[in-house]
């Protein structure tokens, strides 16, 4: 065994556990029986069962980035794992918090919503950090590392659970031409086999013969895949479920390595072998460290060899615990008591015999009314048949109250479930999908059943042969259970404490009181006493919560209802979802040909979708955006500036009708347009709003180019062709985006010909022969260009396509040629600063989706002879030409030295009233505004309430701090209204 | 996650497809002669049934065409895929199909999952 001993650290000490030990049962070897604090108010608490369903004995492993809520009864330990315990300050043994277990009476349901309502700003600053550092669970991570990829299989059966009845349908299925997956949570297939001794024998063999029989048999099957270590979480529509694996059970996780891997199970059948999960029972202090679920108590022995205690008190309400009793009896342990809520006449003769030859103390018809104790169960105090109190002196305590089938995954794939008045708990009544339950899960929980089960559900599928096993148990296979929920508590004091949800800390007493508050729907109770609403999800409780429930409103269980069971069935982690698609993988980074040279010149980028533009170049180490942007404004005006417009969105739009069908995408008439021109246009979408901009080039009627903004390109070119495909099916028209087969340049400034005709020195760009708004394709060394007139800052301009691998030597090129010209690039917030000095739009900032042309006094570019397009009909709604709408003016501050917040409300009174009584009446909002270099002057654009109307007018714009600046409503047209510069 | 029959490349995970709404919305042939009333009834409003839907879905993330389906809303079941200007089947066709997964009514929504006694 010394060979085996593995060491590892819980709270700065080490400890030493084998191989194959979890963190839980190692340190119940090493006789640790606290492991952690409460929620809410920090109760002692430990280790209450041994697999998934834990709720207690969450905690955080230091060397794995900080992993919190790890749950101590799942994790596997390996050599140097460094464990700590959660929720506690300064130490597990001694914390500052256990002061709210002192002032839980005012902690009850619905505390926080009731307590920390007021005064304003309290809750921001002090009630939420305060809870904050008091209520919760484990630390975040203090890093992330995505270690996790993802799988996707398509199989014809899923077997959901390696245990017993799972086994039993693999190996009817193997042999046939069924491709089947089997999936196992634990480390090793058995389930039921390995956790208990409940299985005597099958086929007269010991059962771990028999497991490894058959594990060899499925092996060998060539149809028959097996995962370990693999937790389904999800079940969805059309037989979709995702299942979590681990791979570094047991071994401290590599960076280089996958630790999990998300598997994407699309199935022909599902087959749920997922067993059943033991419930507890409420009693005072039932949550003291060394209460334990009976079978997990069980399962420590079989499958750790741990015996966590060698004399705990048992106590149960049905059978089911007899094969703890006769186990631990096998191992000279001798257990203190043994409890039966029963009647002496409902016990197994087994039973009785057994606590009758081994003189263990026997209380039938008795409950357990609580457990005392400092940090763990010192006495143990019965309620006797005749009502007297006896207290025990023992250290565990096992408890049983029933068994639930596992429904959950059952109820996620909508399956329909019913009350079973016989075993007390929910069971699948009727599959909503192809869904197969065999075992414990579908409420047979005997053993000597499941063959017939297995042949009986599985003998529709093609090539099956019924299969045969003899199975013994030990003792009897009755069930006999009687309802319980709650024992009677003998102390009435405010501050005893019975739990029904022990992760969340709630009591027996918040489902009382939410009743009396009116919660009595099951999932408003939930809601309001956060019941079963931990990590755990109440697998050990929440049905006991609808037991007593039933009991307080006298309703069956069945009215009561279950609450939805929503997925995951486990929590995931978040590296597993991200899988691969994580930083740069997550959303791919574009950038345009020109990137290198923008990283070189010191550009400060923006993300526009995907896209990286340049914002603005520094020009020196320390040169603000502020400083960026006046400078480069003004360099283009006086001389030239170039923007790299890559990223704008390119549409080639061709085919017998393709001018039919720009006319009715766009609001402007294409028709009597020369080739070789360009337009300026609108879309809109039916609803008669602003949806893109852009400029439509037409070469001939059968072929367009049209550009799009920057981050709508995808959006423009599916509905387009939602349109051409759905609307107009019969039109003859082809869409292709050709966004990144072209890298674009916008140059403009009095001096951009100057420049042009240096580099294309073959080329006349004079007006005559080059005017505003016309195209046209040159060659130019050993490639082709196209030359579009066309200029958003109000400029002389023209934009360049150039095929993206000679964009950059072309760039390059450009400035080269500009050496004495003084040609400056600039990013986008000059772009965007120059465009609103002549009162350009940007779509997404004037616009918001509530905004028709007519409101930006774009009239002139709808084609009024046009019959049809995409929105017009809208245009003539009555709410939509009616007078009042905001419409889009230009703003400019009374007092010349002050600026204008973009954003900011625009109102008419200028007297903001200290105490805000009503709203104050607001007539719009500020969509942009700049400081104009070349006008010296701060400008704004703003969407108001008749705006046209208030031309000339003053009116005020509020600030950030609770001021107004009186503003004149202008036409936003603020500099070269003629458009000298323009058609210069 | 739904498996969605593309009618032009088969079988596919949802994550492929988008939803465009309601199917058979047909634009008016001359719209400056509906009525206002007329006409947000083709722009607004959509059936939203509980039961059975016919609705446009494109691949997105595939061959990029439009196509129609018919969908139980209640169960989430896509019952059938069809080309564009392919007649609709008619709703007869689907009325025995199961309407809720949990036998819960006609109208109203909420996870029914218990079976009543």
């Amino acid at each position: 065994m010394t060979d085996n001993k593995i060491y590892f650290k819980f709270d700065g000490k080490k400890y030493s556990g084998v191989k194959g030990d979890t963190i839980a049962s190692a340190l119940l070897r090493n006789n640790v029986k606290l492991v952690g604090r409460s929620f809410k108010y920090h109760r002692p608490r430990g280790i209450y069962t041994c697999g998934i369903e834990e709720p207690n004995a969450l905690v955080q492993i230091i060397n794995e980035f900080n992993e919190p809520n790890v749950r101590a009864t799942v994790k596997k330990i390996y050599e140097g794992m460094v464990v700590k315990s959660q929720n506690r300050w300064p130490s597990l043994k001694r914390d500052f918090g256990s002061i709210n277990n002192l002032l839980s009476p005012i902690f009850s349901a619905g505390f926080y919503y009731k307590t920390f309502m007021g005064p304003k700003g309290f809750w921001k600053n002090l009630y939420e950090p305060l809870i904050r550092r008091t209520a919760g669970l484990g630390k975040p991570p203090r890093e992330f590392k995505s270690k996790s990829t993802h799988l996707h299989h398509n199989v014809d059966i899923l077997i959901v659970g390696g245990g017993l009845s799972g086994l039993l349908a693999a190996k009817k299925l193997a042999g046939t031409d069924k491709d089947v997956l089997l999936i196992e949570r634990e480390n090793e297939l058995g389930g039921i086999l390995k956790n208990s001794n409940k299985v005597k024998s099958i086929n007269d063999q010991k059962t771990s013969e028999w497991l490894e029989k058959t594990e060899r048999l499925l092996k060998n099957s060539t149809n028959i895949k097996i995962l370990k270590n693999t937790t389904v979480t999800t079940y969805n529509y059309s037989n979709h479920l995702t299942a979590i694996e681990d791979r570094s059970v047991g071994i401290e996780p590599d960076n280089k390595k996958s630790e999990l891997v998300l598997h994407k199970i699309r199935t022909e059948n599902t087959i749920l072998a997922n067993g059943h999960i033991e419930r507890f029972l409420s009693f005072r202090n039932n949550d003291l460290p060394g209460v334990m679920l009976a079978a997990s108590f069980e399962k420590y022995i079989q499958r750790y060899d741990v015996v966590p205690d060698n004399n705990p008190v048992i106590f149960t309400n049905n059978s089911s615990t007899y094969s703890l009793l006769k186990l631990l009896i096998d191992r000279n342990c001798i257990p203190r008591a043994y409890v039966d809520v029963r009647d002496v006449k409902k016990i197994e003769r087994e039973t009785l015999d057994l606590l009758e030859a081994h003189n263990i103390p026997f209380y039938p018809k008795s409950e357990v009314e609580g457990c005392d104790g400092n940090n763990k169960i010192k006495k143990i105090s019965l309620r006797t048949k005749k009502n007297k109190i006896i207290k025990i002196e023992a250290s565990m305590l096992c408890i049983s109250g029933g068994i639930n089938p596992d429904i959950h995954l059952f109820t996620q794939s909508k399956g329909l479930v019913k009350w079973d008045e016989k075993i007390l708990t929910f069971k699948p009544e009727k599959s909503f999908q192809k869904t197969i339950t065999l075992g414990s899960v579908s409420g047979n929980f005997i053993f000597k059943k499941i063959i017939d089960e297995v042949n009986q559900k599985l003998n529709f599928i093609d090539g099956v042969n019924d299969i045969d096993i003899k199975i013994e148990v030990n003792g009897s296979e009755e069930f006999n259970i009687k309802e319980i929920w709650e024992t009677k508590n003998n102390n009435n004091s405010l501050w005893s404490k019975s739990f029904i949800d022990l992760q969340n800390d709630v009591t027996t007493k918040d489902l009382t009181q939410a009743i009396r508050e009116g919660f009595d729907r099951i999932e408003h109770l939930k809601r309001f006493t956060t019941n079963s609403m931990g990590t755990d999800q109440g697998k050990i409780s929440s049905i006991n919560a609808l037991g007593i429930v039933s009991k307080l409103l006298k309703k069956s269980v069945s009215e009561v209802g279950t609450t939805t069971y929503r997925p995951p069935y486990n929590p995931v982690s978040f590296s597993a979802i991200a899988g691969r698609s994580t930083y740069e993988f997550y959303d791919p980074e574009r950038k345009t040909p020109i990137h290198p040279w923008h990283l070189k010149h010191n550009a400060v980028f923006e993300d526009v979708g995907q896209w990286k533009r340049p914002w603005y170049y520094k020009k020196y180490e320390n040169e603000s955006m502020n400083e960026a942007v006046q400078r480069e404004s003004k360099q283009v005006r006086e001389s030239a500036g170039i923007l790299d417009g890559s990223t704008l969105g390119k549409i080639e739009i061709k085919g017998k009708d393709a001018l039919e069908f720009v006319n009715m995408m766009y609001t402007n008439s294409f028709t009597k347009m020369k080739p070789m021109s360009a337009k300026y246009a609108l879309m809109l979408g039916e609803d008669g709003m602003v949806k893109d901009d852009g400029i439509v080039c037409k070469i001939n009627d059968n072929h367009f180019i049209t550009t799009t903004t920057s981050g709508g390109a995808a959006n423009v070119l599916s509905h387009m062709e939602e349109f051409a495909q759905t609307e107009w099916p019969n039109l003859n028209v082809y869409l292709n985006s050709i966004t990144e087969q072209f890298a674009t340049f916008n140059i403009s400034g009095p001096k951009s010909r100057i420049i042009l005709s240096r580099v294309f020195n073959n080329i006349d760009f004079s007006n005559h022969k080059f005017p505003y708004m016309t195209f046209n394709t040159f060659d130019y060394l050993n490639y082709k260009v196209r030359i579009l007139r066309a200029s958003f800052t109000g400029e002389q301009g023209y934009e360049i396509y150039v095929p993206p691998k000679y964009a950059l030597t072309l760039w390059e090129r450009i400035f080269y040629y500009s050496r004495d010209v003084d040609l400056v690039p600039y990013g986008t917030e000059t772009m965007h600063l120059l465009r609103a000095e002549k009162g350009y739009i940007i779509v997404g900032q004037e616009t918001d989706g509530t905004v028709t042309p007519l409101d930006l006094n774009l009239n002139w570019m709808i084609g009024k002879k046009k019959k049809d397009f995409i929105g017009k009909r809208s245009l003539t709604r009555s709410d939509i030409i009616k007078g009042d709408r905001k419409q889009l003016v230009g703003l400019v501050p009374v007092d010349k030295s002050y600026g204008i917040e973009e954003g900011q409300h625009v109102i008419e009174d200028k007297n903001i009233p200290s105490q805000i009584d009503k709203p104050i009446k607001m007539l719009g909002h500020v969509t942009s505004s700049y400081f104009s270099p070349t006008l010296n002057h701060s400008i704004a654009m703003a969407l108001i309430k008749e705006g046209n109307r208030k031309i000339g007018s003053q009116i005020y714009v509020s600030t950030s701090n609770m001021n107004v600046i009186p503003v004149e409503v202008v036409k936003p047209n603020f500099l070269d209204p003629e458009n000298k510069r323009l058609l210069s | 996650m739904l498996l969605i029959k593309c009618p032009y490349c088969g079988e596919r995970d949802q994550s492929e497809f988008t939803n465009g709404g309601e199917a058979h919305v047909t634009r008016p042939k001359n719209p400056e002669q509906v009525t206002d009333r007329e006409w947000a009834e083709y722009v607004f409003i959509r059936s939203n049934p509980k039961g059975i839907y016919y609705e446009r879905w494109v691949h997105s993330h595939g061959c990029k065409k439009w196509f129609n389906a018919v969908r139980n809303t209640s169960t989430d079941e896509i019952l059938l895929t069809y080309k564009i200007g392919e007649t609709p089947p008619p709703i007869k066709k689907f009325q025995n199909t199961l309407k809720s997964p949990s036998g819960e009514p006609d109208v109203g929504s909420g996870n029914f999952t218990v079976k009543k006694p």
